[in-house]
C-alpha cells in the first residue's frame, strides 16, 4: 500500500512516474533524462527526509550539500574493481594534493591498472586516513584530459592548435628558444612560475641558477607572506599547539580542507573531544567555524582592523604579561601608544564585528594561559596583510604565548640528518637580487626561504609594461595563471604579448591555448622518485603503473633541459638515479637501498619540543643575503626597525581595502555586497581536479555562498543561476543558500574554468561571465598589493542578480 | 537476538570532508551519478547565531527492512549472521519498488537499472576489515560493527539509535 500511495505523490510533484516507467522499460534501453530525474528524487528524499524525520533532534533546518548534483553519464573509465585476491598493493604516496605531500596509501593495481587506494597505516603523516581526493586518484589518471605526448603550437596564441613532437624534439625547442634569448636578452629574461605542487620547486630554483635568472615566480599570496611577516616579528615560523591548548583560535585557517588526513582534522577534533574552546574568526561557518565555540563573522580583508583593536583592548585593560614584555619585546611603548586610536568601536564599523564580541575574544584570548592561534591563508590577500599578521603575532607575544605548552611553539626537531637541498642558495648574491624583474619581498629582504622570488603577477605585468625590463619567455610547470592570479583579462594580455611560453603538466590548464610548447610530464604514480619526508619519516615513491603516455617526471624534464641547456656539470648529466643518490648521501644510503631496506619508510624520531627558548628564538638567522638576524634586537618587534630602514611604518596600521563598505561607500549603491573567495575547498586543489568525475559530483556547480535573505531581497531561489557583477568583471554562477555566512558578504571557491567531460559538463568562459573570481579584482597596483607582502587583494564589492 | 551490524556516526565529529562519499564511490566503483553514502549540511538559527552540524547516512541495514518487504523477485535479502541487507543484482529487475519503500530513499540505480547500495563492504568484513568509509574517516567520525558494540561504544555519549517502523541499524550521537 504505502509503495502505491507515495507513487501517486511522486508522479504529481515531479512529472515523472520512476515505478511505472520502470516498469515499461525493463528490458529495453533506458533513457537518461528519465533516470536523471528519478536520481534527483532519490537525492531529495535521501537528504531530506532522513534527517527531517529520523533525527529531528540534529536541527530543524535542512539543506542538502551539493543538491543538483546528479549527472547520469556513460560509465568511467576506471577499471572494474576485481577480486581482492589478484590485487597488488604498492605502498606509495597521494600525489592528489598540492602544495603538500607525504600521505601514504596503497596503491591497488590490478592487471597493470591503478584502480583504488587501500589504508596505509604505518605513514606516520596520515596514519591510514585518506582525503576525498586521494580515493578520486585513479580517475585523475586515466582522465581524458591527461596530456599523452609533447606538442608544439601550430595556430595563433590562444587558439589551441597544437602538432605532435616526440619528447627530445621539446626538450631542443626549449632549448633552442633559451640560448637564443639569453645570447639576445641575457638570461633574466626567463620566469619561471611556482608550480600547485612544492616538492619540485627547489628544481626550478636551481634551473634559474644555472641559467642565470632570479624570476621565480610565486603567487604572492600562499604560506610565504605569513612566515615572512611572522619570521620579522617574532624570529620564526610557529604552530598552534593543539594537543596541549585550552583555547584554540582558528584564524582565517582551514584544518579540514587543507590535507585533511595530515593531522589538522585529528588535531581540531580531539581538541574539541577533550573540552577545549575554540574560536573561529572567518567571513563564513565552514565546517571548522562550525565546531566552534564562538564564531567572529570578520568581513573579508578586515582582519587587520580586529587584531589592532585586540591589541588595543589587551594593552589597555593591561592583559599583556609584563615581565615576557620588559624581557623580549622591542618597542611596546610605541606600540601603545599606536594602538590608542584603534578602539574596538573603530573596528567594528570596517570589520562589522561587534566592539562587545571583539572585547569578549581579546580577553578570552590574553586570559587563557594555555590559548594557541592558527593563523593562514586567509589573511594573506588583502593590503593591510602583513599588518594583519604582525598584529596578530605581537597580540602571541606580550600576551606570553609564545613557546610554551598549549600556545604557538617551535616544536621538537628531527632527528633525520636532512637531504641534500636540490636548490643552489649558497651562490646568491646582492647583483642576482638587484637583476629581479619585481618582488615578492621589497629587495632588502631578499632572498627569503624560498629563494629569490617576484610576484606571479608582476611577472605578468612586466611582459606588458617592459619595466624595468620585459620577461620573455615563461615556464609554467603545474602553475595556471590564468584561473589563479588576479586580474584574469591582463593576464591573457601578457599572455598574447609574451614571446615563449611552455607549459609543463599532466592534463590541460587553463593556460593551455597560449602555449608554445606543451610537455607532459607523468603523475607521482608513474614514476619511482623522488623520496618523501615527513617530519622524521622518509620513504621512497613506488612506481604503481607504467607512464600511459610519451612523458617522463617533472624531476625528468629538468634534468633533461638542464643537460641540454649545457648546465650539464649542475644537473647529474641528466642521471635521475645518480641524483637521488646524491640527495640522499647525508643519510648513508642509496635511493635503492632506502627503497628495499625500508619498503615502508624509515622513521628516525625526533627531539622532544623544548620550551620558552627565547634567547635562540628570536636571534635566528634570517635567508637574507647579509644572513643578518630577522630581529636586531634580539627581541620580539614590536616596533619593527628592519621594515623602517626600509622605508615602511615600523608599527601595524590599517590599510583600506580597494573596494569595500568603508572604503569605497560610494560604490554601494550600485555594488552592496563585499565579495571575496575561498583558498581551498574539500575536493579540489586551486584550479585543478574539477574534471575528475567522482570529485566533481560532491561539488559539481561553482557555488556563490549568500545569506538567505540577502537572496531572497534579490528574488534568488537556492540554486539559481546568477550574474554576479564587480566593477571589474562579472561571473555567472550558482546561488546556494548559506545560513553561515555574513548578510553583506558573498564568497565563492576560486579557480573555476575546467569542465568535467565525462560527466558531459562544459569548461567556464575564462573571464566575464565564466565563474573566474580572479576577474573580479581590481589590477591597479596602488591598491591591488600589500606594500612589503605583495598578498593580492581578493576583495571587491559586487551586486548579485537573477541570471 | 541474532547479531545485527549497522554504523554508529559521532555527528559532532563529521568535519563534511567527504572522504567517506568518495572512498564508498570509489571503493565499489560506481557508476557516475550514483551515491551509496551522502554527508549531509545541517543549518540551524539565524545570522550571527547559526548552527551548522552534518551527518554522513548510508543503507540504514534495517531490522525490519521495507525494501526487501516489497522486493517481488526477492533479490533483497537480509543476511542471518550479521544482518547485513544485501541485494541480488542478478535477480533485480529494477521495479523501484524498494526505492518508493525505502524511508531513507537509500536504493541507487546505475546503467545496469538494478538496484545498488551500501553492503557494509562484505568483501572487507569477511578479509576482517572494517567497510572503506570507516577506514578513511580522517576524523574517526564514523564506526561499524554489531549493533550491541557500537551501543557500547556510544554509552559515554548520548547516542540514540535512530527511530522508526524499519527499525533502521544506525546510532548517532547527540
Amino acid at each position: 500500500m504505502g509503495v502505491r500511495k507515495r507513487c501517486k505523490v511522486w508522479y504529481k510533484g515531479s512529472g515523472v512516474c520512476a515505478h511505472l516507467h520502470r516498469l515499461t522499460m525493463v528490458g529495453k534501453e533506458k533513457e537518461k533524462v528519465h533516470m536523471s530525474d528519478d536520481a534527483q528524487l532519490v537525492n531529495r528524499r535521501f537528504g531530506r527526509r532522513t534527517f527531517l524525520k529520523a533525527t529531528g533532534a540534529l536541527g530543524a533546518a535542512v539543506a542538502i550539500s551539493g543538491a543538483g548534483n546528479v549527472l547520469l553519464q556513460k560509465r568511467d573509465a576506471v577499471a572494474q574493481a576485481a577480486a581482492p585476491a589478484e590485487a597488488k598493493l604498492i605502498p606509495t604516496f597521494c600525489a592528489m594534493c598540492g602544495p603538500s605531500s607525504g600521505c601514504g596509501i596503497m596503491a591497488k593495481v590490478v592487471d597493470g591498472k591503478f584502480v583504488g587506494i587501500e589504508p596505509f597505516p604505518e605513514c606516520p603523516t596520515n596514519k591510514g586516513k585518506n582525503c576525498p581526493k586521494a580515493h578520486a586518484a585513479p580517475q585523475w589518471v586515466y582522465s581524458p584530459e591527461r596530456l599523452k605526448y609533447p606538442m608544439k603550437r601550430v595556430g595563433k596564441k590562444g587558439e589551441g592548435k597544437f602538432q605532435r613532437i616526440t619528447w627530445d624534439e621539446a626538450i631542443t625547442l626549449i632549448a633552442d628558444k633559451l640560448k637564443e634569448q639569453k645570447a639576445k636578452y641575457g638570461p633574466e629574461s626567463l620566469a619561471i612560475l611556482s608550480p600547485a605542487r612544492r616538492s619540485y620547486s627547489d628544481y626550478l630554483y636551481r634551473f634559474l641558477m644555472t641559467h642565470g635568472s632570479p624570476n621565480y615566480g610565486h603567487s604572492g599570496i600562499c604560506a610565504m607572506q605569513r612566515m615572512f611577516t611572522f619570521s620579522y616579528t617574532i624570529g620564526g615560523v610557529t604552530s598552534a599547539d593543539y594537543t596541549n591548548a585550552d583555547l584554540i583560535v582558528l584564524w582565517g585557517v582551514q584544518p579540514i580542507y587543507s590535507g585533511s588526513a595530515k593531522g589538522g582534522v585529528v588535531k581540531l577534533v580531539s581538541a574539541k573531544q577533550r573540552g577545549a574552546k575554540i574560536i573561529a574568526i572567518k567571513p563564513s561557518m565552514e565546517p571548522d567555524a562550525a565546531m566552534a565555540d564562538i564564531w567572529v563573522p570578520v568581513r573579508p580583508g578586515t582582519d587587520a582592523a580586529l587584531a589592532l583593536a585586540m591589541l588595543n583592548v589587551v594593552i589597555n585593560e593591561k592583559l599583556y604579561d609584563a615581565a615576557f614584555v620588559a624581557d623580549w619585546c622591542y618597542g611596546f611603548d610605541q606600540l601603545k601608544d599606536h594602538v590608542q586610536k584603534y578602539t574596538p568601536e573603530w573596528a567594528e564599523k570596517i570589520s562589522g564585528v561587534p566592539a562587545a564580541q571583539i572585547q569578549q575574544v581579546a580577553r578570552m584570548y590574553a586570559t587563557t594561559p594555555k590559548a594557541a592561534i592558527d593563523l593562514s591563508n586567509g589573511l594573506e590577500h588583502c593590503p593591510s596583510a602583513n599588518d594583519a599578521i604582525r598584529a596578530v603575532a605581537s597580540l602571541m607575544a606580550i600576551t606570553g604565548h609564545l613557546d610554551k605548552p598549549g600556545c604557538n611553539v617551535w616544536g621538537g626537531t628531527s632527528k633525520m640528518p636532512a637531504p641534500r637541498s636540490v636548490h643552489l642558495m649558497e651562490r646568491y648574491t646582492k647583483e642576482w637580487v638587484d637583476k629581479l624583474v619585481g618582488y615578492e619581498f621589497p629587495a632588502p629582504f631578499q632572498p627569503f626561504i624560498e629563494g629569490t622570488s617576484c610576484s606571479l603577477y608582476r611577472v605578468f605585468d612586466s611582459i606588458l609594461t617592459e619595466k624595468p625590463y620585459p620577461i620573455r619567455a615563461v615556464i609554467a610547470p603545474g602553475s595556471q595563471a590564468i584561473a589563479s592570479t588576479r586580474g584574469t583579462k591582463r593576464i591573457i594580455e601578457a599572455l598574447n604579448k609574451l614571446e615563449f611560453f611552455v607549459i609543463v603538466d599532466v592534463a590541460r590548464t587553463s593556460d593551455m591555448p597560449w602555449a608554445d610548447v606543451v610537455v607532459p610530464v607523468c603523475t607521482m604514480y608513474e614514476t619511482d622518485h623522488p623520496f618523501e619526508t615527513s617530519g622524521n619519516w622518509i620513504m621512497a615513491r613506488n612506481k604503481v603503473i607504467e607512464p600511459l603516455g610519451e612523458y617522463k617526471s617533472d624531476y625528468e624534464f629538468w634534468l633533461d633541459l638542464g643537460t641540454k641547456m649545457g648546465y650539464g656539470a649542475d644537473w647529474w648529466n641528466g642521471d635521475i638515479k645518480k641524483h637521488m643518490d646524491w640527495r640522499l648521501e647525508p643519510l648513508q644510503m642509496t635511493y635503492e637501498e632506502l627503497r628495499t631496506k625500508y619498503p615502508k619508510g624509515r622513521d628516525y624520531g625526533g627531539n622532544p619540543p623544548e620550551y620558552q627558548q627565547y634567547a635562540k628564538r628570536f636571534s635566528a638567522k634570517s635567508t637574507r643575503i647579509d644572513k643578518g638576524p630577522y630581529l636586531p634586537e634580539g627581541k620580539v618587534a614590536l616596533y619593527n626597525t628592519l621594515f623602517e630602514k626600509a622605508g615602511f611604518n615600523p608599527l601595524p596600521e590599517w590599510r583600506e581595502l580597494p573596494e569595500g563598505p568603508t572604503a569605497t561607500p560610494e560604490l554601494l549603491e550600485k555594488y552592496p555586497l563585499l565579495m571575496s573567495d575561498y583558498h581551498t575547498s574539500k575536493t579540489y586543489n586551486a584550479a585543478w581536479l574539477r574534471h575528475v568525475p567522482y570529485l566533481r559530483e560532491i561539488e559539481p556547480y561553482p557555488y556563490l555562498h549568500i545569506y538567505p535573505d540577502t537572496a531572497k531581497a534579490r528574488g534568488i531561489n537556492d540554486g539559481d543561476w546568477v550574474i554576479v557583477e564587480s566593477p571589474h568583471g562579472s561571473m555567472k554562477v550558482k546561488a546556494m543558500y548559506f545560513p553561515g555566512i555574513r548578510p553583506d558578504t558573498v564568497m565563492i571557491l576560486h579557480g573555476w574554468w575546467q569542465g568535467c567531460q565525462e560527466l558531459g559538463m562544459p569548461d567556464f568562459p575564462l573571464t566575464d561571465g565564466g565563474a573566474n573570481s580572479n576577474n573580479m579584482y581590481t589590477t591597479d597596483p596602488k591598491k591591488m598589493f600589500d606594500p612589503i607582502i605583495t598578498a593580492m587583494s581578493s576583495q571587491t564589492l559586487v551586486q548579485v542578480r537573477k541570471a | 537476538m541474532a547479531t545485527q551490524y549497522g554504523f554508529y556516526v559521532e555527528v559532532e565529529k563529521c568535519v563534511q570532508c567527504h572522504a567517506c562519499e568518495v572512498a564508498c564511490m570509489a571503493k565499489n566503483n560506481v557508476d557516475l551519478g550514483v551515491r551509496w553514502r551522502r554527508v549531509s549540511s545541517i543549518w540551524g538559527g539565524q545570522f550571527p547565531n547559526v548552527t551548522n552540524t552534518s551527518i554522513s547516512l548510508s543503507c540504514m541495514h534495517c531490522a525490519k527492512p521495507a525494501c526487501m518487504a516489497v522486493c517481488p523477485t526477492g533479490a533483497i535479502s537480509k543476511r542471518a549472521e550479521d544482518g547485513i541487507v544485501v541485494v541480488d543484482r542478478s535477480k533485480c529487475i529494477g521495479c523501484r519498488y524498494c526505492f518508493f519503500a525505502c524511508p531513507f530513499g537509500v536504493p541507487q540505480y546505475g546503467n545496469d537499472g538494478t538496484m545498488q547500495k551500501c553492503n557494509l563492504c562484505l568483501d572487507r568484513l569477511g578479509d576482517g576489515k572494517e567497510p572503506m568509509c570507516v577506514t578513511t574517516c580522517p576524523a574517526s567520525a564514523l564506526h561499524a560493527g554489531p549493533v550491541e558494540e557500537l551501543a557500547k561504544l556510544a554509552s559515554t555519549k548520548a547516542a540514540t539509535r535512530l527511530a522508526g517502523a524499519t527499525q533502521p541499524s544506525v546510532l548517532i550521537s547527540k
